[in-house]
């Protein structure tokens, strides 16, 4: 991109109560059709009367539908008006960035919930056959995306290893009983197995969806990343994600957050046609304005820089987990400090921590026009 | 004695999960909240039993994590943010350690189901060991590490006698970060020592059986010294230990086997979990058998309770074939 520090989010916006539950069919009060209508037209958003119209209807599975589409041209129309460069359809279509894939894949079982932590859980599945190409899983609501913006598009796209190692692996644990006797090889065998198969067979024919129908940027976005930190995952990690980008003709990037930087640092140059790093920094930053020792929490960005990454960053300007609004001043600053930490300021594109769904449409959407103000008065500080 | 239990959390069955988002969402009272938590503890404390298991837990449903009772409990302690619970796709919050570090009441009896415990069982208690709440702790306050795991080690030994006192006879250590790679490998041999004396402190004075249980990593990395860790039983999770690495070294002490995959859905088969079994038990011990437990490797709360329910069957059924073989 020509411009310096390109803005962008990361995927995930909130989903409005409208969609959510005008999807599962049940009745909107006054105010939550009010809310669709306020944003509509904040947004500029037309024929908000057809939604009007919809939301009263009872449930059917072109509701549902169509509902979604509405849901991701707000979220196209939100990241637009707040500013961004980069935008995408903030996930609407997708119940959560797991149980989206797998649900629509086929070899998967969901065998229940397990603790995450606390009083949250999450349902997992098992792979319980090898893993076979079900339904498209992105390709609608990239088109969609396509069809109404004009601005670039980066699709975020959930990695095969943290699919792999949020899932249980019954079939090739199975498949590989008899043949090797060490029950720590033998998991580790069934892992790699599992992976490459899934690459294969529902990932790669996903992408090659995508490129196909003019997808230039694709997000691949891997939590697990870092969970397991020895050198015989990491290397498994770094093959899965070549394996996954190898041979399109396709812009790829990696987004990971709130995990052992140390460790990705480390293999970091090793994965190949990764054009960005989309990284979690604010989240450990102090909220005070300045550079220097102000700025630790992007310490981490020495790590990479050292061990030789020259790709680009996004970098994570906007805390997404406190309703805490970063100042443009604060963003600003966050933005130059790592512009004097390495050797082309055009490496950065400033970025959101992480999706911001956890937020309201309200505070996302302060968070990122000041997300673009803060890019603007760094621009001008440079330029 | 041959024999099985549980080695930690077990998982909360649907209806409790089903009670407790809806708590979470402000749609229940804590009273009916506590209602579920009853029931469910009695329906965990009935499977154990069905499955056959030696010894019994209250299946602790209430721990938010190992360390949350002492997190919320102790002086000096307080809850920090979630992190990673070791390799896995679950978080623990860290205790932060703001200040001398206090037991002023009970902590795990507190927050046990005593009266749900049947009395024509054996009791056992799980609680974090004196090293692993250490070192994954925040330390604010005392010198180093090592100075905070004794401080531990006191508190740990207060807790498991008042736990003998209320009728306890078997007290599980949990001690991953021990053997977990990524950690294990900054712990330096000589230190080994230092942990061995923090255990000497932990079990002073119990009346109890105790077990260091350590899980998520190859506890070979940590022979021969164990050997001489002062406790009854060693627990070795299966799933990450070489066996090769194991069968060099020849046992006094008892074991708990960790042949069961809390971590994985797919339930093993009694056959070649009693196969597996038999070679570790007559490689470490030769003809003069110690005590050994058949166990899952970790907490069962990575499954669903379905699945968990499966795999403590799993036990008892393994145990029986065992017992018939070396009778």
């Amino acid at each position: 991109m020509n411009k310096l520090f390109p803005t962008q989010e990361v995927g995930s916006l909130a989903k409005p109560r409208w969609r959510i539950k005008g999807c599962r069919g049940k009745s909107l009060s006054k105010e939550e059709i009010t809310e669709a209508v306020n944003w509509g037209r904040k947004l500029g958003i037309e024929n908000l009367e057809e939604l009007v119209k919809l939301l009263r209807n009872g449930f059917s599975l072109y509701k549902k539908r169509t509902l979604l589409e509405w849901s991701a041209k707000y979220a196209i129309r939100f990241f637009e008006t707040a500013g961004l460069d980069v935008v995408f359809d903030g996930e609407q279509w997708r119940s959560e960035m797991y149980e989206h894939v797998m649900r629509n894949a086929a070899g998967f079982r969901f065998l229940g919930y397990v603790k995450s932590f606390d009083y949250r859980y999450f349902n997992k599945a098992a792979c319980i056959d090898t893993p076979k190409y079900g339904k498209s899983f992105y390709l609608d609501e990239f088109l969609l995306t396509r069809e109404n913006t004009e601005m670039v598009i980066k699709v975020p796209f959930t990695g095969a290893y943290t699919l792999v190692d949020w899932t249980f692996n019954e079939y090739y644990e199975k498949k590989f009983s008899r043949e090797i006797r060490d029950f720590k090889r033998r998991k580790f065998k069934a892992k790699k197995e599992f992976l490459f198969n899934l690459i294969r067979e529902v990932i790669r024919p996903e992408i090659r969806k995508l490129v196909d129908s003019g997808a230039k940027w694709i997000q691949i976005d891997e939590p697990a990343a870092t969970t397991h930190v020895t050198d015989e995952e990491m290397e498994l990690f770094v093959e899965s994600f070549n394996e996954t980008v190898k041979g399109f003709n396709c812009s790829f990037s990696l987004h990971n957050c709130y995990s052992n930087y140390e460790v990705l640092a480390n293999i970091a140059c090793r994965l190949r046609n990764c054009s960005q790093l989309s990284l979690e920094f604010a989240n450990r930053d102090s909220r005070q304005i300045g550079m220097g020792d102000a700025r630790t929490g992007y310490n981490e960005i020495q790590l990479f820089e050292e061990h030789g990454f020259h790709g680009n960053y996004g970098l994570g300007v906007v805390d997404v987990h406190t309703n805490f609004v970063e100042s443009p001043e604060l963003i600003r600053d966050r933005i130059l400090h790592v512009a004097k930490m390495i050797d082309d300021p055009r490496r950065l594109y400033v970025s959101t921590d992480c999706g911001l769904r956890t937020r309201t449409w309200e505070i996302s959407f302060k968070k990122l026009k000041n997300m673009v103000l803060g890019a603007e008065l760094a621009r001008k500080v440079l330029e | 004695m041959l024999g099985c239990y549980v080695t930690g959390i077990l998982p909360r069955p649907s209806e409790l999960i089903k009670q407790t988002r809806a708590y979470e969402r402000g749609r229940i009272s804590s009273k009916k909240l506590e209602e579920s938590f009853t029931k469910a503890t009695d329906t965990v404390i009935g499977a154990q039993f069905s499955a056959g298991l030696n010894y019994v837990t209250d299946g602790m449903l209430r721990w938010q994590d190992l360390f949350r009772p002492f997190t919320k409990c102790l002086k000096g302690v307080t809850v920090g943010s979630l992190t990673r619970w070791f390799n896995n796709n679950a978080f623990y919050r860290k205790p932060i350690i703001t200040d001398h570090v206090k037991r002023e009441k009970d902590v795990v009896k507190n927050v046990t189901y005593l009266d749900k415990l049947p009395e024509n069982l054996f009791w056992k208690a799980i609680l974090p060991a004196p090293y692993t709440l250490a070192s994954l702790s925040e330390n604010k306050h005392y010198k180093d590490k090592t100075e905070l795991m004794f401080e531990f080690a006191e508190i740990i030994n207060e807790e498991i006698r008042s736990l003998a006192d209320a009728g306890f006879s078997y007290v599980q250590l949990s001690d991953p970060a021990l053997v977990y790679e990524p950690l294990a490998s900054k712990l330096r041999a000589d230190k080994l020592p230092l942990v061995k004396d923090a255990l000497e402190i932990a079990v002073k004075r119990t009346s109890v059986k105790t077990c260091l249980q350590t899980f998520f990593g190859d506890f070979s990395k940590i022979l021969p010294e164990a050997l001489d860790f002062p406790v009854d039983h060693l627990g070795i999770d299966l799933y990450e230990t070489d066996f090769g690495n194991l069968k060099k070294y020849s046992f006094e002490k008892g074991v708990a086997l960790g042949l069961v995959d809390s971590r994985s859905s797919l339930v093993e088969g009694t056959d070649e979990l009693v196969a597996v079994a038999e070679e570790i038990i007559e490689s470490i011990y030769g003809s003069n058998i110690g005590e050994v437990f058949i166990c899952p490797n970790c907490d069962l709360d990575f499954l669903p309770w379905e699945r968990a329910e499966e795999k403590m069957k799993v036990l008892g059924s393994v145990t029986k074939h065992l017992m018939e073989e070396f009778s």
